[in-house]
């Protein structure tokens, strides 16, 4: 276990920027945590942000970009993306812990991109819904181009999905199983969904002590003992019980949340977030007193029973009692519009424009364990940015550039380039396919 | 059956199997078959040109093959008394091609299979779910269907002319057998196409174990490709366990309960030693890299086959040391989907890339030999890798790696891929090149086959491919148009071009009798109409009706050339 964990660890290891220096002048800068500072530089250099302030001098070979006018705001954080990957949900069995998002990311999606041109910047890439205990997650930097080892985000808690409700009970599927003459896969209730976990937790309790029994013995000296057999399903449930591993949890009803946070309490860990938590609202103090987060849709409802309750209050109300929240796409596109999600929240609840950015940056950062790395604008942190040509809230306004590490991955005048060059591609390969029949004789 | 026990054998000592089976044909002598006993035994092709692989090409020699043996190669090579004597002038001869992956002979040995299983009521199954219309499966095994790393295919080969007649045409004397469905799919096994029994075309098993990332569809676990990932490292640390755990016991049986026997986890030990590598079949980059990254998490010794995107992968597959088995079974530009107009750049891409893969592996410095890619259509392997070779593989490039470089992939070129004395006698005889030419004959095990038309897989000649002259005879008098025609299977597609306009043909179809019908637009003097053509086909000649709105019935009649690929009936006389 420890030779896998050594390996994953290298996996992570930051890769050194390639970027150059750039400066970016006069703009207003949106530091989220910070507030609001005008015509302002920024200095990105080594993939840092390595200096704020006003008349900044560009060191040699700096790239210099004007940004007078303009707007820059940290990288957006998706919480809960479904992008970049080949496969969303083993919904086979109630546990499905040992598969892993990393498996099945697929750095060449086109939605990588087009999500960079809104912005966005990191993701956490969950697992589907279909089961109690569902995969790992993946965290992501969106290097479009760049090797899936490039890609994950260095040092990012490790997750895991988990789901409650509906989905998992599979009301409308089992009816198809049955149907088709396959066996139905339990839990059908809520009932059934806590009975899984404990049942989980369980026997990772008893994995996790038949290893210490392990370790112990071949620390006193023992030779002979063939070493326990290794189970991928209980060692990430035994990594949740060490708190080395989050827990994301699909929920919508106050009811089963409140079950989940009960379970953790027992078995001594903590949820780290509520994912959607439509009814977050009812167990605000609840939820801030067991130090989870909430991570939900802007304003979306009533699309299945356990979604009526839901009101676009929620993330405003969740704020005010002191509960770290954000708003997600839940999808492999839609994080291109999360701005305008934000800027809901003002709308919905009155959050400040810091709060309203905080839903889709900071508090994201938050919620995956890389709060000291991204999610504002502060000198030391990653050079994950990106300039707008006009305020982020406002629906006017569009995504010009975007850094990662100091790294531009998107930028509206290079997309011309690029439109460009791929019309002529195409051109180029059809002239060539002109000649070659297309039927075999 | 005693036979396949005996292949059946503990794993320790299956690798020796291949030094048993190195003379095939002596072993269907003592099986002791009436006709291979009074079939002649010694050959000597004279006046051919000579491509040996183990130096430079004979212009004008001789070869002469005994006992399914090749006991003299040379350009004054003394043809023996009692040997058959071929005239091969004109003739090249190569050593017998290598489809170094493939399904044939195994499809309908499952289907057979499931059959009588199915009549047996399915009794002594080890009771794993079987999925259904699944192939093959392992008898006894602890694991689910599609998780058999111990299924062997040489279990499940079958001595099918009918089958092995497509291949043979496009030169093919030996196959990598392989399970083709699952994630742990099986052992292969190299075989040739040709003997009297699965034992007699057996050259070496088992070869490799071969791994597809395919869910399974029954809604068992795992049913999704994350799943499949973790399945296969589950087993694969069981299989670890599984060994550590009967060392333990082996050394000291009394201190612990006997562990229990596992033909999966008893597979899988040559595989984490390293004696037999694992061919995972996967095609796209991101598709070869998660293969990659797994056979480097267990230290595996990998292969890839298909491959369309290795070329991207190229700098690790080298690094690495990992032998491509590329398709020949190019993509085809999509025809009655919604991905036909426009037809997407990466699909355009991938089509107008895949004939350069060869030649980029090559550069490259990667491994590699080419596999069938499950295509039906046998004149498509030898023209798709002509197109390899008019994209920059050079014609000797390809010929090697169609021979003796998948002999060295496949552990097999101490007795296969290059024209040899003391090589076993499998050679492809083409009329002038095999690339430009045609191929004539092949022998197998020292016996010579003879070529006959295509077949597809349902074992329907492949009569109505190829290009057509045709008249078309209509109250707006007689119109030249140009058929080309592709058949798959009883489907045709193709093209009308020439006084009718130029247009895709649709909803084509051919009998075995040769009924032949299509619809396609024409254009006439007073615009486009449908026309629905409907004839049979004889020999060489096509006629019949033309039926269009609005006009009289017509006809029409035609002919393609001889001589093209594809053309004759199935049976007709071999034209060596």
């Amino acid at each position: 276990m420890a030779a896998l964990a050594a390996a994953a660890a290298a996996a992570q290891q930051p890769v050194p920027s390639k970027a150059g220096p750039t400066l970016i002048k006069n703009a207003t800068v949106l530091t989220v945590t910070k507030g609001k500072l005008e015509n302002t530089d920024l200095l990105l250099q080594n993939g840092k942000i390595a200096a704020i302030g006003k008349n900044l001098s560009a060191p040699a070979g700096a790239q210099v970009i004007d940004a007078s006018g303009k707007y820059v705001m940290p990288g957006i954080i998706d919480p809960h993306s479904h992008t970049m990957i080949d496969a969303v949900n083993e919904g086979s069995l109630s546990v499905t812990s040992m598969v892993r998002i990393r498996d099945v990311l697929n750095p060449t999606d086109i939605n990588i991109y087009r999500q960079l041109a809104g912005g966005v910047t990191t993701i956490n890439v969950l697992h589907g819904s279909a089961n109690t205990i569902g995969g790992q997650n993946a965290v992501v930097k969106l290097k479009y181009g760049r090797d899936v080892d490039e890609m994950l985000f260095p040092g990012a808690m490790p997750g895991i999905k988990f789901a409650l409700g509906e989905n998992v009970t599979q009301k409308n599927s089992q009816t198809a199983a049955q149907a088709t003459g396959r066996p139905l896969r339990y839990p059908s209730t809520r009932m059934g969904q806590e009975e899984v976990l404990r049942d989980a937790f369980t026997r990772a309790r008893d994995y996790k002590a038949t290893w210490d029994d392990y370790n112990a013995k071949v620390k006193a000296g023992d030779k002979t003992s063939v070493a326990p057999e290794r189970d991928l399903e209980l060692e990430p449930l035994v990594e949740v019980l060490e708190g080395k591993r989050y827990v994301h949890a699909h929920s919508y009803r106050a009811d089963e949340m409140l079950m989940l946070l009960n379970v953790a309490k027992e078995f001594g860990f903590t949820v780290k977030t509520l994912q959607h938590g439509l009814e977050g609202y009812k167990i605000a103090s609840e939820i801030a007193q067991a130090g989870t987060g909430l991570s939900t849709f802007a304003d979306e409802w009533s699309y299945k029973v356990e979604a009526y309750d839901a009101i676009p209050y929620n993330v405003a109300i969740l704020m005010r009692h002191g509960v770290v929240a954000t708003v997600n796409s839940d999808s492999d596109e839609r994080a291109r519009r999360l701005n305008i999600d934000a800027a809901k929240m003002i709308r919905y609840g009155g959050l400040t424009e810091d709060e309203a950015l905080k839903t889709i940056t900071y508090n994201g950062a938050v919620q995956l364990g890389v709060q000291d790395k991204v999610g504002s604008i502060e000198v030391g942190k990653d050079a994950d940015v990106v300039i707008w040509n006009g305020d982020p809230l406002s629906v006017y306004s569009t995504a010009e550039t975007t850094f990662i590490d100091g790294e531009i991955f998107f930028d509206i005048k290079r997309d011309q380039q690029m439109r460009q060059q791929a019309a002529q591609e195409r051109a180029a390969l059809e002239a060539q396919d002109r000649g070659r029949r297309a039927i075999v004789p | 059956m005693r036979n396949r026990r005996f292949v059946r054998t503990m794993p320790g000592t299956m690798l020796v199997l291949g030094t048993l089976a190195a003379s095939p044909p002596l072993l269907g002598a003592q099986i002791g078959v009436q006709r291979e006993r009074n079939a002649p035994s010694v050959y000597a092709i004279t006046n051919a040109r000579i491509v040996t692989m183990a130096g430079p090409a004979i212009e004008r020699g001789t070869v002469v093959v005994r006992d399914g043996v090749i006991t003299a190669v040379g350009a004054s090579a003394a043809v023996p008394g009692d040997a058959r004597v071929i005239d091969g002038a004109g003739l090249t001869v190569y050593p017998g091609l290598i489809d170094a992956n493939s399904s044939v002979g195994l499809a309908s040995a499952a289907a057979a299979d499931n059959a009588a299983r199915g009549a047996a009521g399915r009794g002594g199954r080890g009771g794993a779910p079987v999925q259904q219309g699944a192939a093959m499966s392992a008898p006894n095994s602890l694991h689910p269907v599609g998780l058999q790393p111990e299924l062997a295919a040489i279990d499940f080969v079958h001595a099918d002319p009918d089958a092995f007649s497509g291949p043979q045409s496009a030169g093919i004397t030996t196959i990598l057998a392989t399970p083709s469905s699952g994630i742990f799919r099986g052992l292969s096994a190299v075989v040739n196409l040709g003997g009297a029994n699965a034992q007699a075309m057996l050259v070496r098993a088992p070869v490799a174990e071969h791994i597809g990332f395919t869910p399974r569809r029954d809604g068992g676990y795992p049913n999704s490709l994350m799943g499949v990932f973790s399945v296969l490292r589950q087993t694969l640390l069981d299989a670890q366990h599984y060994a550590a755990e009967n060392a333990a016991y082996a050394k000291n049986p009394r201190a612990m309960r006997r562990p229990e026997p596992d033909p999966s986890l008893d597979a899988l030990q040559p595989v984490l030693s390293r004696q037999i590598p694992v061919v995972f079949d996967v095609s796209s980059q991101r598709e070869i890299e998660r293969a990659l990254d797994l056979a480097r998490e267990f230290n595996l010794r990998a292969m890839i086959a298909g491959g369309e995107e290795a070329d991207k992968v190229a700098a690790r597959l080298k690094a690495e040391n990992v032998p491509v088995l590329a398709t020949l079974n190019f993509p085809r530009r999509p025809q009655q989907s919604p991905d036909a107009d426009p037809e997407p750049t990466r699909m355009l891409r991938a089509r107008v890339e895949a004939p350069r893969l060869a030649s980029k592996l090559q550069a490259a410095g990667v491994k590699f030999a080419f596999e069938d890619g499950g295509l039906t259509n046998w004149p498509e392997f030898l023209a798709n890798a002509k197109s390899a070779v008019d994209a920059g593989l050079s014609s000797d490039q390809a010929v090697r790696a169609l021979t003796l470089s998948a002999a060295e992939i496949l552990g097999v070129a101490d007795r296969l891929g290059s024209v040899e004395v003391g090589k076993v006698a499998n050679l492809t005889v083409a009329r002038g090149d095999l690339f430009s030419g045609r191929v004539t004959q092949v022998f197998v095990d020292g016996t010579p086959m003879d070529v006959r038309a295509p077949t597809n897989a349902n074992g329907a000649a492949l009569i109505a491919n190829g290009t057509w002259q045709i008249t078309v005879t209509l109250d707006e008098g007689e119109k030249p148009v140009t058929l080309t025609l592709q058949q798959v299977g009883d489907q045709l597609r193709g093209t009308i071009q020439g006084a009718l306009g130029s247009n895709q043909i649709a909803d084509g179809s051919v009998t075995a009798a040769g009924d032949v019908q299509f619809r396609t637009t024409i254009t006439m003097n007073d615009g486009s109409e449908e026309a629905r053509f409907a004839g049979t086909i004889e020999a060489n000649v096509m006629r019949g009706t033309v039926r269009i709105v609005g006009h009289p019935q017509g006809t029409f009649v035609g002919t393609k050339p001889a001589g093209a690929p594809g053309s004759g009936r199935r049976g007709s006389p071999p034209p060596v």
